[in-house]
């Protein structure tokens, strides 16, 4: 399904035709620039403001090409297989975006004027593994980790960890004084195991590289192997609680939010769209410390999937996409489009969005920690329900942590053959 | 007494030394546990003593390693040399700067130069420290500069510009010259030098200066913000030293060791302390204690519970001691407080806790400085592993002894004991055998139930014979016995048997079905509550009663019966009177008015009439009662004989149609299939069923009614039996469901206003169903009021061995015409007729038969009989068969099938040329009778009706009857028939009457049966054994009230020749002196 217009522009269209009807639409000035992307993320408020602010200020036109998400992949990389290449293409950084052909189509950002004006993380995030700024970050951004019941650690005396050490320390006294100390719903969530691997690819690019090109497995990889063994003894000891594997998404606001879980790995916007707080406790009595998950010893921080736009290098309007994204880099219409919008900062300039406090608080230490997802977007072959498959299979004691990292493998290479991609 | 005492003693004794050796053990063990606990807990304050005194030098051995610095940087800057040598001897000893304070033991310090393990042997071996008035620190030696000088901090190595503001490369980094960096910089930097080697040896991870604006510096010139626990004002204003916790910018917590110094400057920061730091780990370590299994936990924390450090391997996670101890332990807020109060105040202290599962023994000691304590949490198990250990070796000695002392006097008790209770056994085991002997031989069981739990603590064995259930199972589950009960399962409410006095008992008479015989028997339960052993049981008895039972059951049925019996006598006698007296009402009221009005012939008919109804209603319902209580008393018996059911449905046609004609009625007797038609039975009693349906069918229904008799052959399940069914179907009145129940019951009438007008004795239905019931069928009735009813009858006959040969003239019939415009008929006469052989063209109308019948005459293929029914629609029979005639001439056998009287169009037939007639329903073997005098070529007179008239013309009768009013009547009669009659009184005069008779004299012997001097029976015996000429031929004929088959029968076996029922019906005498009179004709 290829929607010319998302909807929210229409009423947008309809009065530009109406109060320049037969000015600019005959003005050879006037440019209509292609965008490509999801149908739910080109609908995104601050999305369709952008558009919204640029069109009004440029007289520019933006002809949206989204396409329904699960369809996405296939009809976008169909669109550049025949040519249709858009002028500008909205995709994350991840080993999808290899379909397209990325140094032969997209235009490197490198020297624009807005590259200061990015964060550390979002730039780190965009950038590929030459160095290379591929897009725009332009999206919400959130920062993953171990948020904790501060309220109910104090209550207890206890300290957050700064170390793996120590976190296994306050898992095995809050499980000795009676508590969960995590959260852990392995019943229908999967991106747990991730944050546990971005650093061993993150720190390692060269184990990433070779991974992607088959010639290592995680097997072969001692971290990895670490990481499910803590997971299983982590199960074994209690730290989960009695019923994680019937634990899901839906449990993980009312386990925290009555104090049956002291801890939870998780992202700080889940607290602003999913956590209830209606409970004992709100989500002013949560803070955030790194994950420890035996990959890292001080612990690591996933930042978010950030979606880029990303520039058509061959396109003919190829100023006038970059002129677009100038403007949107712009801190007056970014500050417009993100107004009020939970989101740490993609751009050092945001000053409109509202930023946790949990995360404020935490900012050296995920400045110290924070690494750019890495295992979910940058491993060929990799799928979080495949990883939560072979897991779910060593939580339930059908095999042991080298069984469980081998079915990982497993899963890997199916699923990279399926793809039938390579990096480019 | 003395019994009761010997029965005590080894017991009393036993619970003696039991006591005794628990008492032993209690005492034992309380004092071993206190003892060993308080061992155990001194041997924990002990170590953690040590640990705590050696912690307490560490503290100030740091804090005069750093006051001594401070001395040294003063006296560097005061002399002005700037300079400093290296601290660090050759020998691994640092140099002395006079302070007594630091003169530490060398041995307190690890080779390696780390921070010794408290607990190693670097402990004297009291236990203590080791002296710190040893000269180990003696800095005034060969660890100052190789030329002697203390280090110059203004000393030239310094920056060139002398504000020391270079920056200090990191030890590990390495220029790029061959030099290592850090030996440049120590070459550079003599106060950096000292304190490396100082690190080197002492061990700490950093070392700072302190300025008074809260900022430190450490040796590269990194700067950065300390906290030392908001104590600064205490370190730079009170110029005291302080140990305090710090987190650095990695996010790790270490432990800092702060010295006021006096006020220097390096590298242009200027510093009114020093401080070195040491990692959680490393301090971990030197609190660290082997012992309990390294289960031991050690924390370092302020008065307020704060913690400093901890050995938690791992980190420390624990904020505040006291704060998880609120949270987490059983602990009270009481001894919270006093806790506190204690580290308030500097007390040392032990107490016990539990967190989670586990039981923690908490031991604090001050540590002398800040008010820090030395805290240390030990599981209690740890501690109690040893008492633990003596407890076990404790128990099994004391067991042991027990056991010894025990067996060496108990021991005799036992077996004096043990011998008296196998007496007492055996004496049990001989009373059980006995006991099971019996029960096995008497059927009453024995149960004993526990009242609360209604567990079975007995129950005999016999009870498997008694009431074929398995023993166990009885055992296992009581309700299984329940369960036997006749009428389901029997259930003692709780609350009944708990209403039972206790010693008490009550009873139930229970009936049980043996489960695998199925007999059923009658047992009295009785149950007994008793109190045995201080419990409540229920001793149950059940007491077989089956005999009792069935002699009063036999009693009662017996009683029932004669009850019934008067009550039926009564009822008999009420409805005999009322039904009896109600025709006699009418004959004797009629013939009062008959006297009165003889003069008048129209009345005198009139009531002759109704006399003459009457009378037959009242012979009717006499011969009903009669045959009722023949039945009834059982000694009615079958007259067995071969007979015709064709011949038996003309008969019933005969005897029917006219009722049925009179009330305008259609009856259709209709046969169904091929029934078998020679049949073995009691013709008669079937004619007695049937007429009795079919004419209360006719009674019972109104005119011009519809009266459907239908019969047919069941599949046969045997060769030698035929199963008829005889359905008699009307649209009459019929009879409510409620009647419908009682129908069969003798004197049941339905009264409604129609029945009411109805003649009728109650009797027949009853005697019908009995009749039914005696020849081994089934009656079967549907009815509905205002609809009809049916009557089924199913009756089983045998069928006679051998068929009788075809005759000849069977052979002459091959082909042949039916016209019916019953289509069901038409097909019947093909299935009776399939074995015959006989080709069967059928048509449906009058019409079609002609036009057949003449097709088959111009082909020269006639039919060689041709049937045709009476009433077709369009053209009947007759007309049919005139028009035949007409056509192919007389040669073919026309017959005319009916089921009406065809007396009134007999004449009209014959012209028409019909040949026979054949009633309805059809049969083969009428049809060949009907049909062989056609083939005969004798011409059957066709008026048969006329047989018996004038039969009795001239005839002589010798009559034998005793009662003078019936010879009167009969003679009358006989006279009115043209015949005239002698009379005998009794039997010997008949006899003698006929032996002197000429031959030929007497025509035929009316015969009486009960008469005087000699009844009938007799006297015919004696006639046909005589010596007259016709003594073998003369006919007699019974003419008797006896009417049942069985005088029949009797009359036959006398050697009578036929029977006439009293009162005489002169059509009934006519047809049989007809008949005797033939035989006689032709015998001769």
């Amino acid at each position: 399904m290829r929607k010319r217009k998302v909807p929210a522009l229409l009423l947008l269209a309809a009065v530009f035709f109406l109060t320049a009807c037969g000015g600019k639409s005959g003005d050879p000035n006037h440019t209509v620039l292609t965008i490509m992307g999801r149908s739910s993320d080109l609908e995104k408020s601050y999305m369709t403001s952008i558009f919204e602010q640029y069109e009004k200020a440029s007289g520019n036109s933006l002809d949206v090409i989204s396409f329904k998400d699960d369809e996405f992949e296939e009809r976008a990389s169909e669109e550049f297989r025949t040519g249709n290449v858009p002028d500008l293409f909205l995709h994350f950084h991840n080993t999808d975006l290899n379909r397209f052909n990325v140094s032969a189509n997209f235009y490197y950002m490198n020297d624009e004027s807005w590259v200061s004006d990015l964060t550390d993380g979002s730039r780190a995030y965009c950038t590929d593994k030459e160095g290379n700024l591929l897009g725009l970050p332009f999206w919400e951004n959130s920062i993953s980790g171990c948020y904790y019941n501060k309220t109910l650690l104090d209550s207890l005396g206890l300290k957050p960890a700064s170390s793996q050490a120590e976190f296994d320390v306050l898992c095995q006294v809050l499980a000795d004084t009676g508590y969960t100390p995590i959260c852990w719903p392995a019943k229908d969530c999967t991106w747990m195991f991730q944050f546990g691997l971005d650093p061993v690819f993150a720190d390692n690019p060269e184990l990433l590289e070779q991974l992607n090109r088959q010639e290592i497995s995680y097997s072969d990889i001692p971290a990895v192997t670490d990481m499910a063994q803590w997971v299983a003894d982590a199960a074994a000891k209690g730290w989960f609680g009695s019923d994680f594997l019937e634990t899901g998404w839906s449990d993980i606001s009312p386990l925290l939010g009555s104090g049956g879980a002291v801890m939870t790995f998780i992202w700080d916007t889940w607290f602003y769209t999913d956590f209830s707080g209606d409970n004992n406790y709100s989500v002013d009595d949560f803070a955030l410390m790194p994950v420890f998950m035996n990959t890292a010893d001080e612990g690591t921080y996933e930042g978010g999937n950030l979606n880029m736009m990303m520039v058509n290098k061959n396109s003919g309007q190829l100023d006038a996409a970059l002129d677009f994204l100038s403007f949107c880099a712009s801190g007056e219409h970014y500050n417009t489009a993100f107004d009020g919008i939970s989101t740490l900062n993609c751009f050092k300039g945001q000053t409109t969005n509202i930023q946790s406090p949990m995360v404020t608080n935490a900012a050296e230490s995920i400045k110290a920690h924070e690494r750019v997802s890495t295992a979910a977007s940058r491993i060929i072959g990799y799928s979080a329900d495949d990883v939560a498959s072979a897991f779910g299979d060593l939580l339930r004691g059908k095999t042991d942590a080298a069984g469980c990292v081998r079915l990982m493998d497993d899963y890997r290479i199916e699923d990279s053959e399926k793809q039938n991609t390579t990096e480019q | 007494m003395k019994k009761w005492f010997r029965k005590l003693l080894p017991l009393f004794l036993m619970c003696s030394v039991g006591i005794a050796a628990v008492l032993i053990g209690v005492t034992y063990f309380d004092f071993i546990s206190r003892r060993i606990y308080n061992d155990s807990t001194g041997h924990l304050e002990e170590i953690y003593g040590q640990v705590n005194r050696s912690f307490g030098s560490f503290i100030k051995t740091n804090w005069g390693l750093l006051e001594s610095w401070g001395d040294y940087f003063s006296l560097a800057e005061q002399s002005g040399s700037g300079s400093f040598s290296s601290a660090s001897a050759p020998d691994g000893k640092t140099s002395d700067p006079d302070d007594e304070t630091l003169d530490l033991d060398s041995e307190t310090l690890n080779s390696d130069g780390k921070i010794p393990d408290l607990n190693d042997e670097t402990l004297n071996s009291d236990g203590r420290t080791p002296d710190p008035d040893d000269e180990t620190l003696d800095l005034d030696s060969e660890t100052l500069n190789p030329d002697g000088k203390i280090p110059d901090l203004n000393d030239e190595t310094l920056n060139p510009d002398g504000a020391g503001a270079v920056s200090d490369p990191s030890p590990d980094e390495e220029t790029d010259g061959s030099v290592p960096a850090r030996a440049q910089s120590e070459e550079a930097d003599p106060i950096s030098a000292f304190i490396r080697a100082e690190q080197d040896y002492w061990g700490f991870s950093e070392f700072y200066f302190l300025s008074e604006d809260e900022i430190c510096m450490t040796l590269s010139g990194q700067k950065s913000r300390m906290k030392l626990g908001g104590a600064w004002s205490n370190l730079i204003s009170e110029k005291e030293p302080l140990m305090a916790s710090e987190t650095i910018s990695t996010g790790h917590e270490v432990i800092v060791f702060a010295s006021p110094v006096p006020h220097g400057e390096y590298k242009g920061f200027g510093f009114d302390a020093i401080a070195v730091s040491y990692t959680n780990a490393d301090m971990a370590d030197s609190l660290n204690v082997d012992a309990f299994s390294g289960k031991a936990k050690c924390f370092v924390i302020h008065d307020d519970g704060t913690v400093l450090l901890s050995t938690q391997t791992g980190g420390n996670v624990f904020d505040n001691y006291l704060v998880y101890l609120k949270a987490a332990s059983d602990l009270e807020e009481e001894q919270l407080n006093r806790l506190r109060s204690d580290w308030q105040s500097g007390t040392s202290g032990l107490l016990q806790c539990r967190i989670g599962e586990v039981s923690l023994c908490i031991l604090y000691q001050p540590v002398g400085y800040q008010n820090y304590i030395l805290l240390s949490a030990v599981p209690q198990d740890i501690i109690s592993a040893g008492f633990l250990s003596v407890q076990k070796t404790t128990i099994s000695v004391l067991i042991v002894i027990f056991l010894l002392v025990g067996t060496l006097i108990v021991g005799p008790i036992i077996l004096r004991s043990r011998k008296m209770s196998l007496e007492s056994r055996r004496e049990l085991q001989y009373r059980e055998l006995m006991f099971n002997v019996l029960s096995n031989n008497v059927d009453d069981i024995f149960l004993m139930l526990d009242a609360d739990s209604h567990s079975v603590n007995y129950l005999s064995p016999n009870t498997e014979r008694l009431l074929g259930i398995p023993l166990q199972a009885a055992r296992d589950d009581i309700r299984v016995i329940g369960r036997c009960a006749a009428d389901g399962d029997i259930v003692i409410p709780k609350k009944d048997l708990e209403a039972i006095p206790l010693q008490s008992s009550r009873y139930w008479e229970c009936e049980y079905v043996h489960q695998k015989t199925g007999e059923r028997r009658w047992y009295r339960m009785t149950i007994y509550r008793m109190k045995i052993q201080k419990a409540i049981k229920y001793v149950i008895v059940l007491s077989d009663r089956t005999e009792e039972q069935q002699m009063n059951q036999k009693l009662q049925e017996a009683l029932t019966a004669a009850r019934s019996a008067n009550e039926a006598k009564s009822n008999f006698l009420s409805n005999m009177s009322h039904d009896i007296r109600t025709p006699m009402n009418a004959i004797v009221g009629f013939s009062v008015l008959l006297e009165k009005d003889a003069d008048r012939p129209d009345k005198v008919r009139e009531y002759i009439h109704k006399i003459a109804a009457s009378s037959h209603h009242l012979l009717s319902l006499i011969n009903d009662v009669l045959d009722m209580s023949k039945i009834e008393s059982g000694k009615t018996s079958l007259n067995v004989d071969r007979f015709s059911l064709p011949e038996l449905l003309d008969d019933l046609s005969i005897i029917l149609m006219p009722q049925a004609k009179a009330k305008s009625q259609s009856l259709e007797i209709y046969v169904q299939g091929a029934p078998s038609e020679q049949l073995i039975g009691d013709r008669l009693r079937l004619n007695q069923i049937l007429i009795n349906l079919l004419s209360n069918a006719i009674k019972y229904t109104p005119d011009g009614g519809q009266i459907r008799f239908q019969v047919s052959e069941l599949p046969q399940v045997s060769h030698q039996y035929a199963r008829l069914r005889f359905v008699v179907q009307d649209n009459g009145i019929g009879m409510s469901e409620e009647f419908q129940k009682h129908i069969f019951s003798p004197f049941s009438r339905e009264i409604s206003s129609v029945t009411n007008k109805i003649q009728g004795t109650g009797l027949g239905m009853a005697i019908t169903k009995n009749l039914v019931d005696l020849m081994g069928g089934i009656i079967k009735v549907q009815s509905a009021p205002g609809v009809g009813s049916t009557f089924t009858v199913e009756l089983s006959f045998v069928l006679p061995e051998q068929e009788e040969p075809d005759p000849w003239y069977r052979q002459k019939v091959t082909r042949m015409l039916v016209a019916d415009d019953d289509e069901d008929i038409c097909l019947d006469i093909q299935e009776m007729m399939r074995d015959s052989g006989v080709d069967i063209s059928c048509v449906t109308d009058g019409m079609a038969a002609v036009e057949a019948a003449v097709q088959a005459h111009h082909c020269k293929k006639d039919f060689h009989v041709i049937l045709l029914d009476w009433k077709m629609p369009g053209m009947d029979g007759v007309e049919a068969a005139r028009r035949i005639r007409e056509q192919i001439g007389a040669d073919v056998p026309i017959l005319v099938l009916t089921s009406y009287d065809w007396a009134d169009i007999e004449e009209e037939a014959r012209e028409a040329g019909i040949s026979a007639f054949m009633p309805k329903p059809f049969f083969a073997s009428v049809f060949w009778q009907t049909i062989a005098p056609l083939f005969l070529d004798h011409v059957e007179q066709m008026n048969c009706g006329d047989a018996e008239d004038g039969v009795m013309e001239g005839r002589l009768f010798l009559v034998a009857e005793d009662n003078e009013l019936n010879a009167e009547i009969l003679t009358e009669i006989l006279d009115m028939e043209g015949a005239g009659c002698e009379l005998a009184v009794n039997g010997l005069e008949a006899v003698k009457m006929f032996e002197n008779s000429e031959p030929g004299h007497y025509d035929m012997i009316l015969m009486d049966v009960q008469m005087p001097v000699m009844n009938g029976y007799e006297a015919t015996r004696q006639i046909r054994a005589c010596s007259h000429p016709e003594a073998k031929t003369i006919p007699i004929v019974a003419m008797t009230a006896n009417t049942f088959a069985e005088d029949v029968r009797n009359a036959l076996d006398a050697g009578m020749d036929g029977h006439l029922a009293k009162p005489i019906d002169m059509d009934a005498v006519r047809e049989t002196v007809s008949r005797l009179m033939t035989q006689k004709g032709e015998d001769k």
